[in-house]
């Protein structure tokens, strides 16, 4: 096969990786309207919809584009069909927003019609995704995540819609709440985790010019999710203490995970920081709180909707959308530059990356969505919504400032004629 | 391009075309110019010397190699490049030595270098491919392979390394590039140029991509 044939595009990552910071910007926004509603049972219309405008239209839409980018980076495989990535997009966009804003007027018929849609979106994706990474030669420990990922994901939109239907029609077994739970707990760390873990091992070596991490931290990490998973997911559904169990594999591999981290970052060759890779390491500091925190509601030595919501806060907002949010900081500049500059390479001077970032910019908004998360995490532990609402502005001006940075990025995609490469990037010395 | 200049610190891969002065600690650059600086090089005046300070680029983390490539290509025959870099720019010698530039460098301090880019028509170099152009053109021969490793660099850096020693590829010439990956993202830009391409593994995590020019 010609891999020039299925030369990826830059426009379709590029297409799922904004719409979902818009999305990511609408629920930031949202915060701080919401404070009276955060400070109560999260089992809310308007807390469940700003809870899948984060984890549908922010994170798993970020994770899909980016793997349309990263499955010929990483896999080193070309995308089976972008025709079918497009059509993915188009259903799952109007799917989550059907979701979110059913899930505002609490209407479970319409629902489950959305719910369905979206399950189709996640079947292609699955579908895309698998039939891309077919005939690998190689199944390294980041194909083995993205298919344990990949898995996940499906059993969650399963499980998501079964939730919704339950609604109408009393389909599933067992308590509401927990298998509402098992819901949150397969997605979080049956889809988003194994991802998130599984393109670190490459991508952060990358990006760090530090050499691929090995040996025994692989194993507990794959094994940690593939045992640990069901177990907890089966642990809450059933109610058993299966859960703690399960819970302490995933935390082992939580961990393994993030002594890979230290060690990419004290092995890195690259001499200075950029703000996406201090986004990541932001991002894997509320790893270890989040651990702490799930284990303790795991144990039972912590439990109530606060302590669930404040995990919430930490997991989605602290861990995963910094994480996200640093990953996007790198990719959306190299789809750009690619788009734009790449064919003038050896013919004419480009900008670097880094000229087309805002450096100014991407520190101040880490700046404030770290201060905005943790105050949030804090602020919903406490059921303040004063505090609530404070750190939910801070959060939504660190989401304005992080928007408009990628806007910085993009605009090098429309065509001006009056637009030079920035001035660095001419010849210099005259 | 800083991960390149920094590996490729102390250990050249490509054959010089000038020996490089490093000034003992506490020697000036005053006295090394008068001694020591090739009379190519010192037969240029100052004022068609083109500065090009990087440093700062370096310590940010940045990638000069742009800058430093467009300065190289606005060099008039009569012009000398004066770079500033924080170390000894080894890999830049071989790269701008196939430009037909002759290179002298010397230590300012540790971490403060000035390398000299300028034409010499007596240099090995500049002889070498005119030999080279004249064998090519007696009797076709196999082409001349020139090896580029791009391991250990940042997206799109090998893309810009590749893309940017084609742009200079002989006629008798092929490029043989190290990746750590199969470069999904450059075949495109390959095909758009004329070039084309093979791709091999030699060994599991080592890609090999051997790069030639279509036919006309």
């Amino acid at each position: 096969m010609n891999p020039a044939a299925h030369a990826p595009s830059p426009l379709l990552p590029l297409t799922y990786l904004l719409t979902a910071a818009a999305a990511f910007l609408l629920a930031a926004l949202a915060v701080p309207w919401l404070a009276a509603d955060l400070a109560g049972h999260y089992y809310h219309p308007r807390i469940l919809a700003l809870t899948h405008t984060v984890t549908l239209g922010w994170i798993t839409l970020t994770i899909m584009g980016a793997s349309y980018q990263l499955i010929p980076v990483v896999l080193e495989r070309p995308v089976w069909s972008e025709r079918l990535a497009r059509w993915q997009y188009a259903a799952f966009v109007a799917g989550a927003i059907g979701v979110v804003g059913h899930f505002v007027i609490a209407e479970w018929v319409g629902f489950v019609w959305s719910a369905a849609l979206l399950s189709l979106a996640v079947a292609a994706h699955v579908l895309n995704a698998a039939l891309s990474v077919r005939g690998l030669r190689r199944w390294t420990f980041t194909a083995r995540l993205v298919a344990l990922a990949l898995v996940g994901l499906s059993l969650t939109a399963l499980l998501g819609g079964a939730l919704g239907l339950d609604h109408v029609r009393d389909v599933l077994p067992g308590g509401f709440f927990a298998n509402l739970h098992a819901h949150v707990h397969l997605a979080l760390l049956g889809w988003v985790l194994p991802m998130v873990i599984g393109v670190a091992a490459r991508v952060y070596a990358l990006f760090l010019l530090a050499p691929e991490p090995g040996g025994r931290g692989g194993a507990v990490q794959l094994w940690g999710l593939a045992l640990g998973v069901p177990a907890t997911v089966l642990g809450i559904a059933l109610e058993s203490r299966l859960v703690i169990a399960g819970a302490v594999a995933v935390a082992a591999a939580v961990l393994a995970h993030l002594i890979w981290i230290v060690g990419m970052v004290r092995g890195r060759r690259r001499p200075a920081l950029d703000w996406g890779l201090r986004f990541v390491l932001a991002g894997a500091a509320f790893v270890l709180p989040a651990a702490v925190l799930g284990l303790a509601l795991a144990a039972g030595v912590a439990s109530g909707p606060r302590w669930a919501l404040a995990y919430g806060v930490v997991v989605f907002g602290g861990w995963a959308s910094l994480t996200i949010a640093g990953m996007m900081l790198k990719i959306v500049p190299f789809l750009v530059w690619y788009r734009a500059y790449a064919p003038l390479v050896g013919r004419a001077a480009v900008p670097t990356l880094t000229q087309l970032g805002w450096p100014a910019g991407e520190r101040a908004a880490l700046a404030l969505l770290f201060a905005g998360i943790a105050g949030l995490a804090a602020a919903v532990g406490a059921g303040d919504p004063g505090w609530i609402r404070a750190a939910g502005l801070l959060l939504a001006a660190g989401a304005l400032v992080f928007a408009v940075a990628l806007a910085r990025v993009v605009h090098h995609l429309v065509p001006c004629p009056m637009r030079t490469v920035p001035a660095a990037g001419r010849a210099a010395g005259r | 391009m800083t991960a390149a200049l920094q590996m490729g610190r102390g250990r050249p891969t490509e054959a010089r075309m000038r020996p490089s002065r490093r000034l003992h600690p506490g020697a000036s650059v005053a006295q090394a110019s008068i001694s020591f600086r090739p009379a190519a090089l010192a037969a240029i005046p100052e004022a068609r010397h083109v500065h090009l300070d990087v440093r700062a680029d370096i310590r940010r983390g940045g990638e000069p190699f742009a800058r430093i490539m467009s300065a190289v290509k606005a060099l008039a025959d009569d012009q000398a490049l004066e770079l500033r870099v924080p170390f000894e720019p080894i890999p830049l010698y071989g790269v701008l030595g196939r430009r037909g530039l002759a290179h002298w460098a010397e230590s300012r301090a540790a971490d403060d270098w000035s390398a000299w880019f300028y034409r010499d028509a007596g240099a090995p170099g500049a002889s070498a491919s005119a030999g080279a152009a004249a064998g090519a053109a007696a009797a076709p021969a196999a082409p001349r392979t020139v090896t580029l490793d791009v391991r250990g660099l940042e997206p799109p850096l090998p893309m810009v390394r590749v893309l940017e020693r084609l742009d200079v590829l002989g006629a008798g010439e092929q490029l043989e590039v190290i990746h750590s990956r199969r470069p999904l993202f450059l075949y495109p830009q390959l095909d758009e140029r004329g070039f084309v391409h093979e791709t091999d593994e030699p060994e599991p995590g080592v890609v090999r991509i051997v790069v030639r020019r279509g036919a006309a």
